[in-house]
């Protein structure tokens, strides 16, 4: 019981030990990697990540999977983007509605939320498989940004809406106080809420935590919806930061969040992983991102890396089960 | 049995029906041209598209643009269709130099002609004409600027568009050519950043970590240019590293006027869709003598000839 016991303790620790024999690595071979500004740079650099994969995190630990993310990303941020730049034309009435800063920001949140429920409705209402669901999600959210934009960038946003990719809050970056937020919203629910022991409940077994009167449609729904709503705070800091919503922002940043989370430890048969592990995987893609670059190592090798990397992680999980 | 050979029959009168049906508006209506654009999920491509879509609407034709999302399988679905449905001339903007030639060859087999824009394929007699842009030409023109600009000594960053793509290799190669002649220019860092502005501040963010110490960037199109100049500034080096871009999108020709981006290679989407689409109506009516490669000239923009330019040169 007790040799149990400190394995999964030591389990729990892989991740970790992980990213600083990477860290010790890299640092030994680049005197760059180990300083304050490159650390914010890291930190600023997976904020968005992080957040996704925190939404990412909740859905999976329910047996589920969200590959709409990076779509949502784009089509909120261009929203949000839209939203303050130009408002609500309604030619009709002749009149355009204006946004506030704060109008813009909720704005791009509520519809990310939308889609994210809506999701969760089709998902628990159709019995439909969360992967072809949230695949069809996938194509028809870029589809709505491109007719959103036209195909064009969304340029010119302001300094004020520039603050939340770019701005510094006590010495640190602002979207790293974003997602620290987000990340201990999270670990909350999923520690101390009984929506969190439904979380687990359900992605552990399904059957038996509806037959324990969980209501299981529910608590989908409200991963889902959550799921929506970080991807479209990702795509709040991505726009801000560059100053320009992109018709094709978060290509592939549903990939990238999976990867945090498996990496973290979370399986993707349900049930178990937790918020800190995925904040780890996060953490260690960044890491990778930012020091395979600091190397100069040629653009080829830097995805063999990656993915070795995450197979490694799998690998690992896999052999800790046997 | 029964019902399988009933769902047959309906089958095959969908399929009767539904030729039937194009051959009919065919006939009815306008002449028309088909735009298959390798992506439009970039801004260039959509704007090189509409262009060549607004001038055969303009010409009195009925156009309709095909998205191949760079797959160069899906671009021959798009053929497939354009063929099927009996339209009159192909615009057409590859995927891919080599594998969109059997595309093209399958049109010109029915007698479509095609007409490629920006982007080549390597074959001289598939398409009845290629109007492109001279990408290494015009990447010259930019690295003997950036080697003027830096005084033929220093350290700089290359970004890569797409290390898979051909057009990233034009330009990189384009621009060596040049810059390469000088021993006292040195590239410290050499990464990818796929043509993507986020993709490449946060590159540029960890380059400037290891090479505080640089004096020119040289980005493969003008959204990394952007994004490199957006890491400069967070880093409170936008004063001192000149940046380098390539396509004349209109936030680069704005930053160039204010002095905040050094150059660009001005390529021009609306001449190539335009003459396209002419040559096009030229051949419907009759001509047939066309030149298979017209080369569109890549023009270096910098701060003293930029008032003279608008986005994509217009």
């Amino acid at each position: 019981m007790i040799a149990t016991a400190t394995n999964q303790k030591l389990n729990n620790l892989r991740p970790l030990i992980a990213l600083l024999i990477m860290c010790l690595a890299i640092s030994l071979l680049s005197d760059k990697f180990l300083t304050v500004n490159n650390g914010w740079n890291i930190l600023r650099q997976i904020s968005v990540n992080i957040c996704i994969s925190v939404g990412m995190t909740l859905v999976i630990l329910t047996r589920g999977i969200d590959l709409s993310v990076g779509s949502i990303l784009a089509f909120a941020g261009a929203i949000g983007a839209g939203l303050l730049k130009f408002g609500i034309d309604l030619p009709s009435q002749n009149i355009n509605i204006g946004f506030t800063l704060l109008g813009g920001i909720l704005g791009a949140l509520a519809v990310g939320g939308f889609l994210g429920w809506f999701n969760g409705l089709t998902i628990t209402r159709f019995k439909a498989p969360a992967f072809v669901v949230t695949l069809a999600m996938l194509t028809m959210a870029r589809g709505f940004t491109m007719l959103y934009t036209e195909g064009f960038p969304i340029n010119g946003l302001g300094e004020k809406f520039g603050y939340i990719g770019t701005g510094w809050f006590l010495g640190v970056p602002f979207p790293v106080w974003i997602t620290l937020v987000v990340v201990l919203i999270a670990v909350f629910i999923t520690n101390k809420t009984p929506l969190g022991r439904y979380i687990y409940a359900i992605g552990g077994n399904e059957n038996a935590a509806h037959l324990s009167g969980i209501n299981t449609k529910r608590v989908k729904m409200i991963v889902y919806t959550i799921s929506g709503i970080t991807a479209a705070l990702g795509g709040l800091m991505v726009t801000s930061r560059l100053d320009s919503a992109q018709p094709n922002a978060g290509l592939s940043y549903e990939l990238d969040a999976i990867a945090a989370v498996v990496i973290g430890g979370t399986s993707l048969s349900g049930g178990k992983g937790s918020i800190w592990g995925t904040v780890l995987g996060a953490v260690i893609i960044g890491v990778l991102n930012n020091g395979l670059v600091l190397l100069n190592v040629s653009p080829f090798w830097q995805q063999v890396v990656k993915g070795a990397v995450i197979l490694l992680a799998v690998i690992m999980d896999k052999t800790n089960k046997e | 049995m029964g019902t399988k050979n009933l769902l047959l029959a309906c089958l095959c009168l969908c399929i009767l029906i539904s030729c039937g049906e194009n051959k009919t508006t065919d006939a009815q209506g306008k002449k028309k041209m088909a735009v298959i654009i390798s992506t439009l999920n970039n801004p260039w491509f959509v704007f090189l598209g509409e262009r060549a879509a607004a001038k055969a609407e303009e010409l009195g034709y009925e156009a309709k643009i095909f998205d191949s999302q760079n797959n160069t399988a899906l671009e021959a679905d798009h053929f497939d269709n354009v063929i099927v449905s009996g339209f009159d001339a192909i615009l057409f903007n590859p995927t891919d130099a080599d594998g969109s030639i059997v595309n093209v060859k399958k049109a010109k087999e029915v007698g479509i002609p095609v007409f490629c824009m920006d982007r080549e394929i390597n074959s001289l007699d598939a398409a009845t004409s290629q109007i492109l842009s001279d990408s290494y030409s015009g990447s010259v023109a930019v690295g003997a600027y950036f080697a003027q600009q830096l005084n033929k000594k220093g350290n700089y960053v290359e970004l890569l568009g797409l290390v898979g793509d051909n057009n990233t290799w034009a330009r990189s190669n384009g621009f060596h050519s040049v810059v390469d002649n000088y021993p006292d220019l040195k590239m410290v860092a050499q990464q990818n950043a796929d043509f993507d502005r986020n993709k490449a501040l946060e590159v540029m963010e960890s380059i400037l970590q290891a090479n505080p110490d640089i004096q020119g960037v040289f980005c493969g199109n003008d959204a990394m240019a952007m994004g490199a100049y957006q890491a400069l500034i967070g880093a409170g080096m936008a004063d001192s590293v000149k940046v380098f871009g390539f396509d004349g999108a209109d936030d680069v020709v704005g930053a160039i006027q204010e002095g905040k981006i050094a150059a660009t290679g001005m390529q021009f989407p609306n001449v190539m869709a335009e003459r396209a689409a002419i040559y096009a109506d030229e051949y419907i009516k009759g001509k047939r003598d066309f030149a298979q490669k017209i080369p569109v000239a890549v023009e270096l923009v910098t701060s003293k000839n930029v008032a003279n330019y608008a986005a994509y040169g217009e």
